[in-house]
This record gives C-alpha cells, sequence and structure tokens, in this order.
C-alpha cells in the first residue's frame, strides 16, 4: 500500500473534478462528496502507515515511479517517495483535511459557491498531497503552485469584496517571487547533477559533484521558494492578509499545511542546506521572523490577525530548528502546531458564526459564558501554543529549545524571548475574546454556541492538541508500532532518544508563566487602560509595531515608484513604438498605398486586357532578352 | 511550295490584329470577333506545326479541333451575356460595363 | 509554282479581311469580314493538305459560330438601326502600339527560330484516317470531356439569356 500511496492524491483529484463540474446541481451541493472524500483519504492514510510500519526502516523509503517522458537519453521519471518526514505530513494533511472539511459544512452553510469552496478545498488537498508524496523537484514544483493557486482561488472566495481580491492577489504575487527563486534552484539542479530526483541530487551533493559557492548560491534559491510559501521574513506579508478567505481554509492552508510546505521542503533538503553551509542563514529568518512576527501580533485586534502573525512566528520557529540542524524538532513542531493553530483557527471561525460575524477583539470579550465548547477548546489550543506542560506545544518547543542550545546563548536568549511574546499574545487573544464582560452588548446578545458539525472537529483537535506530543516519547511512539518517539522516526543523520531534560522544562514552564501572566495581567477583565499606558508612553513604537513595521507601505513605495515607474516606461514604448508605429503603421501605410492604387482599377474590361496584353509583350521581350 | 515560316507570319498578323481588336473596339460583340480572329490564328499556327514538324502524332491537328470546339462553347456563353448585358443596361459597349471596381 | 501564287493571293486577302473585322465603321461589316476571314483560314488548310480542319473549319466556324454572331448582333439592334459604331475606344493608340509590339516579336520570333524537325518546304497530308485514329486512341478522355464541355456551357447560355418569367 505504501508504494500506492499516490492514490491519497488521486481521490481528492478526482473528488475535485466531479465537483468542478457537477458539484452545483448534486443534492446538497455535494458537500457530502467532500467530507466523504477527506475521511476515505484520512482511512487510506491509515493503511498506507500500516503497511509503511510492517515493511520496517530498512524498506524506507518506499519508492515508486514510473517513466513520463523521454527526449533522447534524458528521462524523466515521475513517481512518489515516501519517507518518514513524508509519513508525517501526510498525518497533518488527512487529519486537519478532515476536520476542516466537516467544520466547513457548518461554516460554509449559506455561503455564495459553496459548491466551488468544497471543489477547490478537494483540489487543495489532491495538490499537498502530490508535494508532500513527490519523489522529484519537479513533480514538486508543479503541486507547489497548484498549492498556490488553490490558496489563491480560496483567499479570493468572496471576490465581491475588494479586500479579499486584493489579498489574494497579494498573496499569489509574492509567493511567486520565491516561486521563481525556488524554480531557479531546481534548473540550477537539473544543470549541475542531470535529475531532478530529490534523492538522487542528496547523494550527488555528499559525494561533493557541486561546487561549494555554486551549491550555496542554488540553496540560496530554493531557501527563497521556502520563504515565499512558509511567509518567512521579508515576504511574510501576504499570511496576514490572506486571512480575508474563510476561515476553515485559513485553518488547513495558512496554519497547517500549505504554509508548512517550506518547512518540509526544507526538511526534506536538510543534507543539501547543511553540506551547502546555509544552515545558519535558514536559522537566522527563522529567529527574526519569529521575534518580528510576535511583536506586531501584540498590536493586532482582529482575531485571526493575531493567530496569522502567531502562525508566521512559529513557521519561524520550524525554520530555527531546522537551521540549528535538527530536522525531527522542526518536523515536530510542524506536526504539534498543525494540531492546536488548526484548532485555534477554526474555533476563531466558530466565534465568527457565534456571533454573526465579528472578529475585532473589541467587539468580543466573555464568550466563556455564551460558547462553552469553543471556549474550553479555545483554551486548549491557546495553552497548547503557550506551551503549558504537558500539552504537545509544550514538547516540541521544548524540542527547539533543546535544539537550539547548541548553537550559542545568544541565539538561545532571543528564542526564549520569543516563546514569552508567544506566550504573552496569546493570553491577551484569549483574556480579551472568551474572558471579562462582553464590550459590545449588541453583539453578544445574540451569540451563541455553534452546532455540533462545529464543535466536534474542535473536540478531537483539542484531544490531538493534548496528546500529540507524547509521541516524542519512546514509549508511546512504540505503543502505536512506530521504532519508537518522533525523533527516532525522524531524524537527519542518527535517531536520538528523548530523555526529559528537567532544567529545560523548567526553564520552559517559566517562559511560559512569564508570557501568559503577563498577558493576562495586562488585560484581564477587558481592561486596556495597563496598555495604553504602554501605548502612550512610547507613541512612535506604538505606531511602528502596529504598522507591522512599515513592510507593507514599503513594499507599496516600491511598487507604487519603481515597479510602475517601470511599466510606465514600457507601456510606453509598448504604445508608441510597438503599437503605433509597428503595428498600426504598418496598417496605415498599407491603407494609403492601397488608396493610392485602387485608381488603377477602372472597373473596364479593355484596360485590363490591354495590361495582360502589354504584360505579354513585355515579358516575352524580357525572356528573349535574358535568354540570349 | 510554301515554307512553314510563312503560316507562323500570317497566324501571328491576324492574332494581332485580332488583340487589336478587343483591346480597341468598344462594341462587345466585335470584341468577341476579334476574339474568334485569335483563335483562328491560334489553330492555324498549330496546325501548320503538326503539318511540317510532327504529321505522325498529327497533335497539333488534334488541338486545333479543340479549339474549335471550345471556341464554339465560349462564343454560345459570351453571346448570351452580351444579350444578358443589353437587356440590363441598353447598351452593348464594354467601357459602359464599368461597375467592377472600387 | 501556281500553288505558290495562289497561297500569296489568300495570304493577302486574309490580312486585309482581318484588318476589315478590326477597323470596319459598322458592326454588320465586321461579321461579313470575319466570315471571310474565317473562310480564308480555312482554304490555308486546304494548302496544308489538312482536309479534315478545313471542313470543320466551313462547318462550325463559317456556319454555326458566325450565324450566332449575326443573331446576337440583331437582338442587341445594333446592325438594325444601321447606325454608325460610335467610335474606338480612348486607350485605341496605346493598343495599336502595343499590337505593334507584339506583332513584331511574333513575327521575329517565328522567322528568326530554327525549328527542331523541320520537313523542309513540304507539307505532309495526314489522312482523316490517321487524324480519327489519334484522337480516339490517345484524346478519348479530353474529347469526352469536350462533350461535357459543350454541353455545360449551352445549358449556361441558355440560363443566361433567357427573358425572366417575371416581367
Amino acid at each position: 500500500m505504501a508504494e500506492h500511496a499516490w492514490i491519497l492524491a488521486a481521490v481528492p483529484g478526482i473528488a475535485f473534478i466531479v465537483m468542478a463540474a457537477f458539484g452545483r446541481n448534486l443534492p446538497r451541493q455535494g458537500d457530502w462528496l467532500a467530507v466523504l472524500c477527506a475521511t476515505s483519504i484520512f482511512a487510506l492514510f491509515f493503511a498506507v502507515l500500516a503497511n509503511f510500519l510492517n515493511l520496517g526502516d530498512g524498506a524506507w523509503p518506499v519508492l515508486n515511479s514510473i517513466e513520463w517522458t523521454a527526449i533522447g537519453d534524458f528521462k524523466l521519471n515521475m513517481g512518489i517517495a515516501v519517507d518518514p518526514i513524508t509519513i508525517v505530513m501526510l498525518a497533518v494533511i488527512t487529519t486537519v483535511a478532515l476536520m476542516v472539511n466537516i467544520f466547513s459544512v457548518g461554516y460554509m452553510k449559506g455561503e455564495p459557491r459553496y459548491w466551488w469552496y468544497f471543489a477547490v478545498l478537494q483540489l487543495f488537498v489532491a495538490s499537498m498531497l502530490m508535494l508532500v508524496l513527490a519523489d522529484n523537484l519537479l513533480l514538486l514544483y508543479v503541486a507547489w503552485e497548484l498549492v498556490g493557486l488553490s490558496s489563491f482561488l480560496l483567499i479570493g472566495h468572496y471576490w465581491e469584496r475588494r479586500s479579499a481580491v486584493e489579498a489574494a492577489k497579494k498573496a499569489f504575487i509574492t509567493t511567486r517571487v520565491g516561486d521563481v527563486g525556488l524554480l531557479i534552484g531546481i534548473i540550477l539542479f537539473w544543470e549541475a547533477t542531470g535529475t531532478f530526483n530529490i534523492l538522487e541530487i542528496t547523494h550527488y551533493v555528499e559525494e561533493g559533484a557541486i561546487g561549494d559557492t555554486r551549491l550555496f548560491v542554488t540553496m540560496m534559491f530554493i531557501l527563497l521558494g521556502a520563504m515565499g510559501k512558509s511567509a518567512q521574513l521579508p515576504f511574510h506579508v501576504w499570511l496576514p492578509d490572506a486571512m480575508e478567505g474563510p476561515t476553515p481554509v485559513s485553518a488547513l492552508i495558512h496554519a497547517a499545511t500549505m504554509v508548512v510546505a517550506g518547512v518540509y521542503l526544507v526538511a526534506r533538503m536538510l543534507p543539501v542546506f547543511e553540506a551547502a553551509g546555509a544552515l545558519d542563514v535558514v536559522l537566522v529568518i527563522g529567529l527574526l521572523t519569529a521575534l518580528f512576527s510576535g511583536v506586531v501580533a501584540f498590536a493586532q485586534t482582529d482575531i485571526k490577525k493575531v493567530l496569522a502573525y502567531s502562525t508566521v512566528s512559529q513557521l519561524g520557529f520550524m525554520f530555527v530548528a531546522l537551521g540549528a540542524g535538527y530536522a525531527s524538532a522542526g518536523m515536530f513542531h510542524l506536526f504539534t502546531h498543525a494540531f492546536f493553530k488548526a484548532l485555534l483557527f477554526l474555533g476563531a471561525g466558530s466565534v465568527i458564526i457565534g456571533t454573526h460575524h465579528h472578529q475585532e477583539m473589541g467587539q468580543l470579550g466573555g464568550l466563556w459564558r455564551k460558547m462553552p465548547i469553543t471556549a474550553a477548546t479555545f483554551l486548549i489550543g491557546s495553552l497548547a501554543l503557550a506551551g503549558l506542560f504537558p500539552l504537545a506545544g509544550f514538547w516540541s518547543k521544548d524540542e527547539i529549545l533543546h535544539a537550539v542550545e547548541g548553537q550559542g546563548s545568544f541565539f538561545f536568549l532571543l528564542i526564549s524571548i520569543a516563546a514569552i511574546m508567544t506566550a504573552f499574545y496569546t493570553a491577551r487573544l484569549f483574556v480579551r475574546t472568551f474572558l471579562g464582560k462582553p464590550q459590545d452588548e449588541e453583539v453578544a446578545s445574540h451569540t451563541r454556541e455553534t452546532g455540533a458539525v462545529m464543535t466536534l472537529p474542535l473536540v478531537f483537535l483539542a484531544f490531538m492538541s493534548i496528546v500529540a506530543g507524547f509521541f516524542i516519547f519512546h514509549d508511546f511512539g512504540s505503543a502505536f508500532g512506530f521504532p519508537g518517539g518522533f525523533s527516532e522516526f525522524v531524524f537527519l543523520h542518527y535517531p536520538s532518544v528523548f530523555h526529559v531534560d528537567w532544567g529545560l522544562v523548567g526553564l520552559s514552564t517559566a517562559l511560559f508563566v512569564i508570557g501568559t501572566f503577563g498577558g493576562a495581567w495586562f488585560y484581564w477583565n477587558g481592561r486596556l487602560d495597563r496598555s495604553t499606558v504602554m501605548a502612550e508612553w512610547q507613541p512612535k513604537v506604538y505606531e511602528m509595531v502596529q504598522r507591522k513595521f512599515y513592510f507593507d507601505d514599503l513594499y507599496q513605495f516600491l511598487i507604487d515608484r519603481v515597479v510602475l515607474g517601470f511599466s510606465y516606461l514600457v507601456s510606453w514604448f509598448d504604445r508608441f513604438a510597438v503599437n503605433d508605429t509597428g503595428v498600426d503603421g504598418s496598417a496605415t501605410l498599407t491603407d494609403y498605398t492601397g488608396f493610392l492604387l485602387k485608381h488603377l482599377q477602372t472597373g473596364r474590361v479593355p484596360n485590363y486586357a490591354m495590361a495582360i496584353a502589354a504584360g505579354v509583350v513585355a515579358l516575352t521581350l524580357i525572356s528573349l532578352a535574358v535568354g540570349s | 511550295m510554301v515554307p512553314m515560316e510563312n503560316y507562323l507570319v500570317l497566324s501571328g498578323i491576324i492574332f494581332s490584329l485580332g488583340v487589336y481588336g478587343v483591346l480597341a473596339r468598344r462594341n462587345a460583340v466585335l470584341v468577341l470577333m476579334s476574339v474568334e480572329l485569335m483563335l483562328n490564328a491560334v489553330s492555324l499556327n498549330f496546325v501548320a506545326f503538326s503539318a511540317y514538324l510532327d504529321p505522325d502524332k498529327a497533335t497539333g491537328i488534334i488541338f486545333a479541333v479543340f479549339v474549335i470546339a471550345v471556341a464554339a462553347a465560349e462564343v454560345g456563353l459570351a453571346l448570351a451575356i452580351v444579350i444578358r448585358l443589353f437587356r440590363n443596361r441598353s447598351t452593348a459597349n464594354v467601357d459602359e460595363a464599368a461597375t467592377m471596381r472600387w | 509554282m501556281t500553288t505558290e501564287v495562289l497561297w500569296w493571293i489568300f495570304a493577302v486577302a486574309i490580312v486585309a479581311v482581318s484588318a476589315g473585322v478590326v477597323f470596319a465603321r459598322t458592326v454588320i461589316h465586321s461579321a461579313i469580314f470575319l466570315i471571310l476571314s474565317l473562310a480564308g483560314v480555312g482554304a490555308m488548310y486546304l494548302f496544308l493538305t489538312i482536309e479534315f480542319i478545313a471542313l470543320v473549319q466551313f462547318l462550325i466556324y463559317g456556319g454555326a459560330v458566325t450565324v450566332l454572331i449575326l443573331l446576337a448582333l440583331m437582338l442587341t439592334r445594333m446592325a438594325a438601326s444601321g447606325e454608325p459604331e460610335p467610335t474606338t475606344g480612348v486607350q485605341a493608340p496605346f493598343g495599336a502600339l502595343v499590337v505593334l509590339g507584339l506583332m513584331v516579336t511574333l513575327i521575329g520570333v517565328a522567322v528568326s527560330t530554327a525549328w527542331p524537325g523541320d520537313l523542309g518546304e513540304n507539307a505532309v497530308a495526314v489522312s482523316i484516317e490517321h487524324i480519327g485514329e489519334q484522337m480516339f486512341q490517345n484524346f478519348g478522355a479530353p474529347f469526352m470531356i469536350t462533350a461535357a464541355l459543350l454541353l455545360v456551357a449551352f445549358i449556361g447560355a441558355i440560363v443566361i439569356a433567357r427573358q425572366e418569367d417575371e416581367d
């Protein structure tokens, strides 16, 4: 079964085609088909997993490829490679996809283009699975663009709203900048090694087939693609805006799966990054992103925006782990983060539905009484994100701290600060949304808990947020048939058995306590005076944070002045040189020539006969003259 | 006896006269008659070639037969057109049938 | 010797009547000159001792085609009114120039070219039997196609020329 894991991607692919073609006409617009599809790939995943574990680590990675095309000596193979990293990704994607599909049935009820939403969701799942299954960079790139396309379509789902259109465009174009880098990197690899296959490339690189400088440059291009997809500084700008899409989409695409594609890619190629000496770059970018977006999250008032910046920050944590050379730590945080961040986003979706589309923290507050299930699950997700012992986020953050320990105390200090900020803004989010008094009686009066179709996924994900972290333990993993704990399953050089480092646990808990209680103290009971004091104490700093360190303004300025200026020049050239002179010019010339020559057409037959006769005589004389 | 060149020269003169008629005259029927002159010249040319250069195959002679047959068809059609022209525009003057232009 | 003299008389006469066709002032005169010219060319075929073509010439051209032309002249009422042919077209001088060039070219080519396989001054008699054999052995398909062409042409002529019913 593991070698036929491509079926996982084929099922939603077919579902997409069916739903895109007939979805509108199906009963209930085909949402049952989407849920059925998600359930079946969820079940199929376990078949794959069982088979994969049965085969044993001697058979890993499980490969299966076919010759796709051959041009002369060059053969292009397309296929799948299933290794532990892929398995982790499959687990995340299938689980979250199932939850999101079920949740969407409730969330999207009565929304426009209901069928199309579910169709594109299946397209996304299909391409995301294709992305993680691909054994070569070319297929990966195709899937990479397809997930970008589905993301674009889903962000712009409410295209009647201008902001949604702008956000979709922004996401598409920003990631495209990175994607071009990825494509260049892939081409450079192909030129150097003659293959797209990731395993072969890794093999070549380990043999030293590519020169140092060249390898470094290539990896920078690959990293560019990863940064674009995973919203790392300075490409992070698209992700917060992507919150214009329906909230379940944010949970699936912009928290749990697509945005971690960059992390996945780096983890996949970590040996190559290591050989290229590019790990430090990854580390620094991740650290900057984690700190930067942690700070920006303080000043956001839209609950989805807070979560979005939190996602960017957590992606930064993953990059930090990878940059420290710990594939297992990065992947483990990816794994746990997917569950609790999907939970938080779906919780936010539940709040939005429960309050009839209010998502500004200033209008919420006190939802604890009205929406108990949502609040309870959201609390679990928040605590997991903040890193409460022994929830999922705690263990993965612990792993990252452990990984960074070896990188020097400076980096360790910074990542600790980022961890405190995580706890702080999470506490702020929870306290202001669910605790205290309702800020807006109007909103509070018609708030009620959402239905089971939405709360059940929350409960399941809350459960996962509690237990997913335990996979790090040897005994827990073994109980499920894994070779051991997470880092004994996913590893780069050698498996490592996890042992609880109580000193680190203590530190980690301290970070959690500082952050959480700081955040709670600031905002308890919905009071804003303490934060207002902070904001007024340094208004310049506050404005800078609120405006996201002027990244968007800088980009806007660059687009307005540089890009548009240049395109004005190009359009001028197009209008005058190409259009007026080249295209219209030839037409005008033809027209004028015709105007002159039309007078030769008298319509009198004798004139034509005359021309023929004169022509015959002339031609005969010429041919005689030439012939003699 | 008469050499072949005599026939060729004679045929050339008749042909040229026919061409002049086509170019210069205005009456459509007369233009047609000039065309007949040209066809005749051509036939004479073919037959002369055939008789002097290649009597065994007689290709030129047979060609002349076809020319006469096709000329008959052509005259029939062309006169029908002239009659129709005359009926529509009350003239058989080719200079006045000048609507086929810009 | 007698033949040569006769040939020259005929040749001059043909040129004269052909000139008459294109230069005559009235169309009816042109038509009569055309009949003479066609008959003259028929006589030329007799000089070439190819009687079959001469007969075809007399019958089809001298008979059928001329009758058609005369009929057309009557139907277009040019002859009936007897009014003089208005003038030649405006391009007549240029036409004359072109035709002069054409004539010189043709005569020059005819005289100066060394014709391959020239049998000298003797035209060889070609019998009707020989022509018939050649025609039906080697030119069967063109013969039949010509028959079809004639049929189509005459049907077309009828369709074009007939009076409309609605008038």
